[in-house]
């Protein structure tokens, strides 16, 4: 049960890491920063609760905020390129980041020991879960509402005027402009928003893995931040979720019997879904399909005769 | 009809009688040990070192009758290995797999980043209610990063101490080389491993007077170092001392080759001291120091290592490492009469975190293991050096 239970976490983080790319990807433009910002989020929410003794959710507020201001940061000058040079440039914003890290030592002596960030040999001891008590199923559930009010915000904006605009920004830029919309505005704030959620789920992400360090925020995970809602599908925020849970539930925990032949499936597979589902997994005739069978059922639910006593 | 009854009842009568005829193969018990490291990447070779190396010293136990649990029952040893790919993330969803089994010990990992990440999931001290931790004994055979076993009271390490070896190799070199006086330090970086080694180097190198005339990082996956040899060169060391694992040693090596740099001394890494920077650069390597815990010196490192190749591996100071804790977790399991059954998991994890806790001294294939409070092992160790495409012993320091 423990191991389900921790993979749980896994799928929730890597969510809320494939949901900052979601908010930026509706906009058109493809980030490969992501990874960068959940590094930022990791290390601030570890060094509050490890270094300043900070309690969780003050330090991931702090972590997400972090986030959001160096994704709005990075989120001005990116504006200057678009498509292939955008990915270029926040590859080269998320190798920035991890090798800053790389570089990062700010370390603390307390009972004999030193504690911190430490360069190249990473940040070790954050153990904020376990030592508050915390038991793994604590753990998923505090991830899993996390990802629920994130997912919940998310689907809300979609369905609002602002969804509304940043997806008419990633349909035709120019024409959103004619509309009046303020384009610049409209990328930064996906951006910000993306980073924000990565900053939060970087934060989590630090506590559960207890020992963070530079290489694994690299180009890799910014990757796999890209690829769950492409995988997943834009036409609904629910596709990212599906996404993880096919690659870090199926993909990677699933096929591990396979042994060595579990590395060369991995990317076949992933072909073959996109392939399958060139639109992702949940495209928009999924999402339409879903809601007519949630209408029928709640119909039929309502149709069937009330019970009178 | 009734003819057909009775086959059938005869045929029952048959299979019943058979099975009660065979109550040796029915109670066989098995005891599985898991091991986990990686067997993707670029450090696969050593994951697939480790596994060969549970596999052969299970097969000998379990040649030799097995192994004798709590209530007197034989039991065979089973070894499964599990890949987490180096990756810490992975390393934790490993082990709370192997931990949701009836498995009371795991052994591994092979990267001490994910030791790092996974020993801080333990429950750091043993019996604090307040501590969450998983409670579940680990001893790591590869991880050779150090200090990481003070991180858990469950994780437990028969890995060698690298400050131990280096502190004595500079002190020799010193006796031995006392005209060399600067040394110069590549070190790939991005390594836990290395870089915390390269430290130690760095350190005990000074100790001993040698001059620090310079230093070069590169990372585990680059595959070119020309810059970094241009430095080098300028700097002209008597000693050049490379913390890199096989791969990137052997393309420094071979630019050094390249670009005429010849030093008078060269000095690795503990791990570069296997099979791989022989297959990759025996010729650019010739000459090189490297401490190591494992060479086949004595009948039973011989044996060991004839043992692990049959099942596809190499025998080096982290694979014998893996070898040697099989016939730890035995002799835990028979001293503290665990019981291997399914109702005895918790109990007996605690009996093995006890039992290997409480060791002072193991067998290791080149002679006695010393165990500390902190549970890390003393290796003997010796001095390797390359010399005609082999591993030769240069100098065995006394223990």
């Amino acid at each position: 049960m423990d191991f389900y239970l921790g993979l749980l976490q896994i799928i929730g983080v890597h969510t809320l890491l494939g949901l900052s790319a979601y908010c930026v990807l509706l906009t058109g433009q493809v980030s490969l920063a992501q990874a960068g910002f959940f590094a930022v989020g990791a290390y601030v929410a570890g060094m509050l609760t490890v270094l300043a003794a900070w309690p969780l959710v003050p330090a991931l507020a702090v972590a997400a905020i972090a986030g959001g201001a160096v994704a709005c940061a990075v989120g001005f000058p990116a504006l200057r390129v678009k498509g292939l040079m955008l990915v270029v440039a926040t590859v080269a914003f998320g190798e920035a980041v991890r090798l800053f890290f790389f570089n990062f030592d700010y370390q603390v002596a307390r009972g004999g020991i030193r504690i911190g960030p430490h360069g190249g040999e990473g940040f070790r001891q954050i153990r904020y879960f376990p030592e508050h008590g915390w038991s793994t199923l604590d753990v998923v559930l505090f991830v899993w509402s996390a990802v629920a009010l994130v997912m919940a915000a998310l689907w809300w904006m979609d369905r609002s005027r602002a969804g509304a605009v940043l997806r008419a920004v990633g349909e035709d830029e120019l024409a959103a402009q004619s509309t009046g919309i303020n384009v610049t505005a409209v990328k930064v704030s996906a951006m910000a928003i993306g980073g924000v959620i990565a900053g939060f789920g970087g934060g989590i992400f630090a506590h559960y893995t207890t020992h963070i360090e530079h290489v694994q925020f690299g180009v890799v995970l910014a990757t796999f931040a890209i690829a769950y809602p492409i995988l997943g599908g834009l036409s609904s925020v629910f596709g990212t979720p599906l996404a993880v849970i096919f690659i870090q539930g199926f993909l990677i925990e699933g096929l591990r019997f396979l042994g060595d032949w579990r590395n060369l499936l991995f990317g076949g597979l992933i072909v073959l879904a996109m392939n399958l589902r060139p639109r992702g997994l949940l495209d928009a005739g999924s999402t339409i399909a879903l809601k007519r069978l949630f209408v029928r059922i709640k119909e039929r639910a309502g149709a069937w005769p009330q019970r009178v006593d | 009809m009734l003819k057909k009854y009775a086959a059938l009842a005869a045929s029952l009568a048959m299979i019943a009688a058979s099975a009660i005829a065979t109550p040796a193969s029915a109670q066989e018990r098995t005891v599985k040990i898991t091991g986990f490291g990686a067997k993707s990447g670029v450090v696969r070779v050593f994951g697939v070192n480790s596994e060969a190396a549970l596999k052969a010293a299970a097969e000998e136990i379990n040649k030799a009758g097995g192994v004798t649990l709590g209530d007197g029952a034989k039991a065979k040893i089973t070894i499964e290995f599990l890949d987490d790919r180096c990756n810490a993330e992975e390393g934790i969803s490993v082990v709370r797999r192997i931990a949701s089994t009836d498995a009371f010990v795991a052994v591994g990992p092979t990267c001490s980043n994910v030791a790092e990440s996974l020993f801080g999931i333990l429950q750091k001290k043993v019996g604090d209610a307040s501590d969450t931790g998983l409670q579940f004994p680990i001893i790591a055979d590869v991880a050779a990063k150090g200090g990481l076993a003070k991180i858990s009271e469950w994780s437990f390490r028969n890995v060698p101490s690298e400050f131990e070896m280096y502190k004595s190799l500079f002190a020799w070199l010193k006796t031995q080389h006392p005209d060399l006086k600067t040394i110069y330090g590549g070190v790939e970086k991005d390594f836990a491993h290395s870089n915390a080694t390269f430290g130690v180097m760095k350190a005990q190198a000074e100790a001993n007077g040698l001059k620090i005339a310079g230093q070069s990082e590169w990372l585990l996956a680059d595959a070119t170092f020309s810059t970094q040899v241009r430095e080098m060169k300028r700097a002209n060391p008597d000693i050049v001392a490379i913390s890199a694992h096989p791969f990137t040693t052997c393309g420094v090596l071979k630019e050094m080759e390249r670009q005429g740099v010849k030093p008078k001394l060269l000095i690795g890494l503990t791990s570069s001291s296997s099979i791989e920077t022989l297959q990759g650069c025996a010729k650019q390597a010739e000459g090189i120091i490297i401490p190591t815990s494992f060479a086949p010196v004595t009948p039973e490192a011989k044996k060991a290592a004839e043992q692990v190749a049959k099942f596809g591996g190499s025998a080096d100071l982290h694979s014998a490492a893996a070898y040697e804790i099989v016939y730890i977790l035995k002799g835990v399991i028979e001293s503290q009469k665990i019981m291997a059954r399914p109702d005895t998991v918790a109990a007996d994890r605690v009996k093995m975190r006890e039992g290997l806790a409480a060791l002072k001294e193991t067998t290791g294939l080149l002679g006695k293991v010393g165990r500390t409070p902190d549970r890390e092992a003393i290796k003997p160790f010796l001095f390797v050096h390359a010399k005609d495409g082999s591993w030769q012993v240069l100098y065995k320091p006394a223990s």
